[in-house]
């Protein structure tokens, strides 16, 4: 038992040891955002919040934040709805080619992003669409709506099979029962795709920064300000960032775990 | 479930079908064919001109800088692989084992968090970490050692791809080893194997498809990823990702960047194939 | 799966509502005011509010900057945009030919820039920027690339020559600024080739290949703008290819010990220069923008911008420059008769423009350059 004592702590220290690893940089970021060199090095400058203050009277920051906001909306109310179709056919469909389908819909995230940038600014440049908005959605869209799919499948995982037959039997249609039986059901992680979708967008550099063109967002004004003058507005920027996505993260959280409790009580 | 379709529209069916048929066929399936299209055509004055030429392929596939590339990326992204699922295992069983619910339930929120910072900035504050003058090795010199040069080496890239995946394979290791039958566990003990034994013997066949699928995501990452062998590894070589973006960046040279876009997706399927065919192979007999 | 503290949703959503505000209010403000967008095309910094900040606001436009890193990449940037993209194109002086040649850029009136004002003869008919009599782009600033070192490793003496490069205390430690045309460019220079530099036959070429890969073992990293900084700044390198003041002066005045010099076998120059772009419907602004650059006052934002530094090329932009900041006049060189006057090295023939290779393609250089990477 002794044994198993220092076993333990072993693991829990090493376990620790993990944490510290993965969180050393956000923290590190944090510091660095209100310290005053340019270029942090140890000894660190002095407090300062003048990072923030740049980046936040920077109007081109400001630009790539609303566009950084339009875009992670719109793909999110795309891949979600894309996600959700998928996510509803796989469970209530068989049908040839169905392995095909969900091969299909779980693809994208295997393929590296540099590639699909790549791919997609071909594309896209063939009929003259690159370099627009518009052409970071569609493409941030193909690579969310397997997120979408695969929380919207595990909650209608826990919808009982039978629910929608006895509303067809009850006289509605397919449409009304979607409408006022699949869809309530699934609301929370319809909600909860949309956090995590907009979250997904709004933190993906590689492809936004192939075809964005003029037309960037924030990862990509930080990775501008990384190949080009590296300054510490990237750790106030990450910061910010990061506030904005653990919010949406912590909502999608919430609703899923809030809900996914809840069929045992009803 | 057959019983309900045929009593039901086709057309209400199909509309469930056809948005993600859609919008995945025209915007991954279409760049990606494009892509291999765009292989064979030729660049002339910065602009790319349709063709079918094999020149491209030839002449990348015949310059040893490529496969010296190409040889190093699978290294690199391997090594990184077999790292992070060796660093990540000790804390992943654990978390799987030895903590309880509330503490893992809390580890697992803890470790998406990073999925939400950017990976650059995470990446940027590596660079001042590792720096020359960087935390470690101010704590180094406190200590009368160092300095090291971590920074633009390929140690640098490697840490770099453990910050990219680390957290991943623990969240995938802790569930495939969580989802384990403790009483599997127990009768190994009770049978008086040895704790070590008992990991290499029981937990891990029992957890291997886990562990596959976590180090299979671990190479996509690490294989495709072009932030750490830049901003930490100095490009020094650069791995086939950075040549993607430095054939695509100087020229147009869209179609090069294309072949060597195409031979890491064959590389990647190849491996990710024969991955899962390992993971569940012995699994059945 | 993970449970987490709940703030009750009322919570969230007064927080919330209140954050957003907050964070909006600057936002909308900017959102509304009625401003022209120039698209330019540019280096990295060209764009930025200490540049072109006053002009902006007596102008009511504003600046929609993209940077590219290096003449190939800026081509291949404009000929995936569609015509009229770009209204200003600050371009390599190099590559002002090929731009043209592809009519990506407009005929301009001499008439309108202060070609007397200009403080050397060769800048007033700067290679490829006249064709056929017409002017299409008008030089706005030049620097100069050398040996660029920390001072505490590299004495100055040493790096009078591009030999420090491979000095074997620097072994690991010596950067370059990944782009092929100034490195190799550098190589040729330290062959001995001179003013032929880029005008090399196949044996020339084989050479300086030869001579760049010997460097391969002494490399410590390939690194981009914020890299090449970064590397400097931090100590990482203590030697750098291919670049020149304009990285080190930004260091200079951010207190980190590092210098560039023009060494003897000779240094290159980088030139800048304003085109409009064809197609666009904006060229009226345009003008009037390039027009401010290169008076006095857009001349000495030039050469202090934040990024990185560059000299004048007007007598009247140095004349204000050593009006407005004597120290960095004095520390540039940019004084009538100091030693290190950017224009007496020109005279002198210590400087060779920086030029598309003669002999060889620009992919050929470029795909020796990706070799090179990858040598060990």
């Amino acid at each position: 038992m002794k044994d198993d004592l220092l076993l333990r702590w072993i693991l829990r220290s090493y376990t620790a040891l993990v944490f510290l690893f993965v969180f050393a940089p956000i923290v590190a970021s944090l510091v660095f955002s209100f310290n005053s060199d340019r270029f942090p090095t140890i000894p660190l400058g002095s407090f300062t919040t003048g990072w923030y203050v740049k980046a936040f009277s920077n109007p081109e920051v400001w630009d790539a934040a609303l566009r950084s906001l339009v875009v992670s909306s719109v793909t999110a109310i795309l891949s979600t709805a894309i996600g959700f179709s998928a996510a509803y056919t796989d469970y209530r469909y068989n049908f040839t080619g169905k392995t095909a389908f969900v091969v299909l819909a779980l693809l994208p995230p295997t393929i590296p992003l540099i590639i699909f940038a790549l791919a997609m600014l071909g594309w896209l440049s063939m009929f003259n669409a690159s370099g627009m908005t518009v052409s970071i959605i569609i493409a941030h869209t193909v690579l969310c709506a397997p997120f979408a799919m695969a929380v919207i499948r595990l909650r209608l995982n826990q919808m009982d099979p039978n629910l929608e037959p006895a509303a067809w039997n009850l006289g509605a249609s397919e449409w009304v029962t979607m409408k006022s039986v699949v869809i309530p059901f699934t609301l929370p992680s319809i909600i909860a795709s949309l956090c995590l979708t907009a979250a997904v967008s709004f933190d993906e550099f590689a492809v936004a920064w192939f075809v964005s063109g003029l037309n960037k967002t924030i990862p990509v004004v930080i990775l501008e300000i990384l190949t080009g003058n590296i300054d510490p507005q990237v750790n106030a920027i990450g910061t910010a960032v990061f506030l904005v996505s653990i919010t949406l993260v912590v909502i999608a959280q919430m609703l899923v775990m809030g809900r996914a409790k809840k069929p045992e009580t009803t | 479930m057959t019983s309900r379709e045929a009593t039901k529209s086709d057309h209400y069916a199909i509309a469930w079908r056809l948005p993600l048929i859609v919008w995945q066929g025209l915007f991954f399936v279409g760049p990606l064919l494009f892509m291999v299209a765009m292989s064979f055509f030729l660049v002339k004055n910065y602009r790319m001109e349709a063709a079918s030429q094999f020149t491209n392929w030839s002449r990348l596939l015949s310059k040893d800088f490529f496969w010296d590339a190409y040889f190093f990326t699978l290294f690199l992204a391997i090594l990184a692989t077999i790292i992070t699922s060796v660093v990540a295992f000790p804390a992943s069983y654990f978390l799987a084992f030895k903590a309880s619910d509330g503490a893992r339930r809390w580890a697992i929120f803890f470790l998406i968090i990073p999925f939400f910072t950017s990976y650059l900035v995470r990446i940027f504050a590596w660079q001042v970490i590792l720096a020359q003058q960087g935390v470690i090795n101010a704590g180094l010199s406190f200590l009368g050692l160092g300095p090291w040069q971590m920074l633009n080496t390929q140690f640098g890239t490697i840490v770099g791809y453990l910050v990219l995946c680390l957290p991943l394979a623990v969240i995938l290791q802790t569930f495939s080893l969580a989802s384990i039958d403790k009483r599997l566990v127990e009768a190994a003990h009770n049978l008086g194997c040895g704790r070590l034994r008992t990991v290499f013997t029981v937990v891990v066949p029992l957890a291997k498809t886990g562990l596959v699928v976590a180090a299979v995501f671990c190479f996509i990452l690490c294989f495709g990823d072009f932030v750490s062998p830049y901003y930490l590894g100095g490009s020094k070589p650069p791995t086939l990702s950075i040549l993607i973006i430095d054939t695509s960046k100087s020229g147009q040279q869209w179609p090069r960047a294309a072949v060597v876009a195409i031979t890491m997706i064959v590389t990647l399927l190849a491996v990710a194939l024969a991955a899962i065919g390992f993971a569940y192979k012995k699994r059945s007999t | 799966m993970p449970k987490i503290m709940k703030p009750t949703r009322r919570d969230v959503l007064k927080y919330g509502a209140a954050a957003t505000t907050a964070l909006c209010t600057p936002f909308v403000s900017r959102a509304w005011a009625e401003t022209v967008e120039i698209n330019m095309l540019a280096w990295y910094g060209h764009g930025e509010p200490d540049v072109v900040g006053e002009f902006e606001a007596a102008n009511n436009v504003k600046f929609k900057p993209k940077y590219y890193a290096g003449g190939d990449n800026m081509m291949a940037l404009i000929a995936q945009s569609p015509p009229g993209t770009y209204d200003v194109i600050l371009s390599d002086a190099e590559f002002v030919q090929q731009l043209n040649a592809a009519g990506y850029i407009d005929e301009l009136n001499p008439a309108d820039y202060p070609f007397d004002d200009m403080l050397y003869d060769d800048f007033k008919k700067f290679p490829g920027h006249w064709k056929d009599g017409k002017l299409y782009s008008v030089m706005l600033r030049f620097g100069h690339l050398g040996v660029s070192y920390n001072t505490p490793a590299v004495s100055e003496e040493e790096a009078m020559s591009y030999k420090a490069f491979w000095k074997p205390e620097l072994k690991g430690k010596v950067g370059h600024f990944d782009w092929h045309l100034p490195n190799l460019g550098q190589m040729s220079l330290y062959n001995g080739n001179g003013a032929k530099l880029w005008d090399q036959d196949e044996a020339g070429w084989k050479k300086i290949q030869e001579t760049t890969m010997s460097l391969r073992p002494q490399v410590g990293g390939f690194f981009d703008y914020g890299g090449t900084f970064n590397g400097l700044k931090n100590n990482e390198m203590m030697a750098m290819a291919g670049i020149g003041d304009w990285i080190t002066g930004v260091l200079e005045r951010d207190g980190a010990p590092v210098k560039s010099v023009v060494p003897k076998e000779g240094g290159i120059q980088f030139t800048e220069s304003y085109s409009i772009g064809k197609g666009t419907s904006k060229a009226d602004i345009a003008k009037k923008f390039i027009q401010y650059m290169m008076s006095p006052d857009g001349q000495v934002h030039s050469a202090r911008m934040l990024a990185y530094p560059a000299f004048c090329v007007t007598k009247g932009g140095r004349a204000k420059l050593n009006e407005v900041d004597p120290k960095e006049a004095q520390r540039t060189g940019q004084v009538d008769g100091m030693p290190n006057d950017p224009i007496t090295l020109i005279k002198d023939g210590r400087i060779h423009y920086r030029n598309t290779p003669q002999q060889q393609s620009l992919e050929d250089w470029n795909e020796f350059w990706q070799e090179y990477k990858n040598a060990s």
